[in-house]
């Protein structure tokens, strides 16, 4: 039972990284600038609990917190760029703030040990959930509540008119701009939630495995963080959740019978699964098709 | 000032294997305005390639840089086939996923065959040049020399034939070529298989130089290819080539003066300023500003 909960909890992490690449992605911004966030957010929650004594959720909130504040800074500069020079531009910021953390030594004694991150070595030790006995299903549970929390709001922001202006602006920047949209606004805020919801992603993740280093958060996992959205398709959160499952739960787990030849088929059905559906899994048709089974929509309404 | 001169010597010299990386990844997106993540990795198949009639077969170097090009070139094809040619002209994001995947699965498969952390190749250039107070390793002199030999040929090629004449149409509006009756399909296949020779080159002068290689070498030489090429501005060769020199020359100083372990953040600090404030990098601010396909949504 305890391999379903770990698989549930991963599931959630990653679903949450996702979600975080899923609003930047609405604005048709691609960043793989999510793993920086996302280690932000691990490295803070963990001096917190570990270092300061906090407890988990108020830290989750800070790391947050401080994950947003760090992408709306950099979002400044960094969104005046577009297209492919922003995806290498937020790489470059990712892989900095990867390496940041390799040179970053903060320890303090705590009992007999020395605890905090250090550098290259990272940050072990980050005992929470043990400490004050969670069990994996009550640590599921949390992770789970955090993911649905996060996928109402981003449901319920898609249904109102700030998720019309992110769209418009993905869809027709100059369209929007001339509607009066300001653009930098709607971009800066997309990058800052992004990065907010990175940084909880982040905090829990660094208590789920209680080790955390730099290595944990290369490219690999900020290209993961857009693939999800990009292979669920952008017409509704679902879908990211969906390509989580897709990805973690059937190809990663699933395969693991294949053992080292797990990538190779892995990488295949990646490529067959864009080809095949290059507007992601859930696309407009997938939509309507799915609210005229419910009964949501008239036939012959188009997407 | 005697280090200063050193190590900007040193840096130009290993800037040139960053040139040649980032000439391959210019030439790609230039002619496709799409990013190729699998071009490291598809070198490192090549590299791996020559290793592997290197340790069998005790191959002599000219073979082994053979090899290294052939595997390169079939393992760019490989990824042109499936990551974009399939996927077709207007998905560039798919594309960019897909060429991910295609990296997982060439780096698995490189695993799996060479199983030890690093493996042998064969030395190029075992001497050493001194004049002065300076020093210069013949690794790096024959690297450079490659380099510039094969700039100088792919000058000719692109300004003098008909071959460049197709390829800079299509890079500069791939359906007015088509109009003008150029196949740009296989042009494009053609500029992929070019630039993946000209990878497959850089990686056998980079892995001779350091007489080793590793798995992680794909991930390094997409990376160093991709931080050049933005440096020097993407789609322009001149701009490819200074772009190399000065990540070269900004790693030496920056391991010179702060220590190795900020030698990359660094170079990412660099890039991520350039980006902001000069993104079209040393020489392509006209085709950053003019030529809209760059600055194109993906």
């Amino acid at each position: 039972m305890d391999f379903y909960y770990g698989l549930l909890q991963i599931i959630g992490m990653h679903t949450i990284l996702g979600l975080s690449a899923y609003i930047v992605l609405l604005t048709g911004q691609v960043t793989l600038a999510q793993a920086g966030f996302f280690a932000i957010g691990a490295y803070i929650a963990g001096m917190l609990t570990v270092l300061a004594g906090w407890h988990l959720v108020p830290s989750m909130l800070v790391a947050a917190v401080v994950s947003g504040t760090v992408a709306c800074l950099v979002g400044f500069p960094a969104l005046r760029i577009k297209g492919l020079m922003l995806v290498v531009a937020t790489m470059a910021f990712g892989e900095a703030v990867r390496l940041f953390w390799f040179n970053f030594d903060y320890q303090r004694s705590k009992g007999e040990a020395l605890v905090g991150p250090l550098g290259g070595e990272g940050f072990k030790q980050i005992r929470y959930f043990p400490e004050n006995g969670w069990t994996t299903g009550e640590v599921a549970t949390f992770v789970w509540i955090w993911v649905a929390l996060i996928m109402a709001a981003l449901w319920w922001i898609d249904r109102s008119r700030a998720g019309a202006v992110l769209r418009a602006v993905g869809e027709d920047e100059l369209a929007a701009q001339s509607v009066g949209i300001n653009l930098t606004a709607v971009k800066v805020t997309a990058f800052a939630v992004g990065g907010f919801i990175a940084g909880i992603g982040g905090a829990i993740y660094a208590h789920y495995t209680t080790h955390i280093e730099h290595s944990n958060f290369g490219v690999i996992l900020a290209t993961f963080a857009i693939a999800y959205p990009i292979l669920g398709g952008l017409t509704n959160v679902v879908g990211t959740l969906l390509a989580v499952i897709f990805i973690q739960g059937f190809l990663v787990e699933g395969l693991r019978f294949l053992g080292d030849w797990r990538n190779l088929l892995f990488g295949a059905l990646i490529v067959l699964a864009m080809n095949v559906r290059p507007r992601g899994l859930i696309d407009e048709r997938a939509m309507l098709f799915l609210r005229r089974m419910f009964g949501l929509a008239k036939r012959g309404t188009n997407a | 000032m005697v280090d200063f001169v050193q190590n900007t010597l040193d840096g130009f010299f290993i800037g040139s294997s960053y040139a040649l990386l980032a000439i391959g990844f210019t030439l790609i997106f230039g002619v496709m305005r799409r990013l190729n993540l699998s071009y490291g990795p598809s070198i490192m198949l090549g590299v791996f390639a020559g290793t592997m009639i290197y340790i069998q077969l005790e191959a002599g170097l000219v073979f082994v840089a053979c090899a290294t090009v052939l595997g390169a070139v079939l393992a760019g094809i490989y990824v042109e086939r499936i990551c974009f040619w399939a996927v077709g002209r207007g998905a560039v994001l798919a594309s960019m996923v897909s060429s991910f995947a295609i990296w997982m699965q060439l780096e698995e498969l490189v695993t799996i065959f060479f199983p030890e952390r690093t493996y042998a190749f064969p030395p190029l250039g075992d001497f050493s040049l001194e004049f002065g107070p300076f020093f210069i390793r013949g690794a790096h002199l024959v690297m450079f020399l490659c380099a510039a030999v094969l700039t100088v040929l792919l000058h000719l090629l692109l300004y003098k034939t008909r071959f460049g004449l197709a390829l800079r149409a299509v890079s500069e509006n791939p359906l007015a070529a088509k109009f003008m009756g150029i196949n740009t399909g296989l042009v494009v296949f053609s500029a992929f298989a070019l630039a993946s020779a000209i990878g497959g080159v850089a990686g056998f002068l980079i892995a001779s130089a350091d007489q080793q290689i590793t798995p992680l070498f794909g991930l390094w030489a997409t990376f160093k290819g991709l931080i050049a090429m933005t440096l020097g501005g993407m789609g322009s060769i001149p701009g490819a080539i200074a772009g190399g020199l000065l990540l070269g020359i900004i790693e030496a100083q920056s391991t010179w003066y702060l220590g190795a372990e900020y030698r990359d953040l660094v170079a990412y600090f660099v890039l991520f300023a350039f980006l902001v404030f000069r993104p079209g990098g040393l020489f392509g601010q006209r085709l950053a500003t003019q030529n809209r396909l760059s600055m194109q949504r993906v």
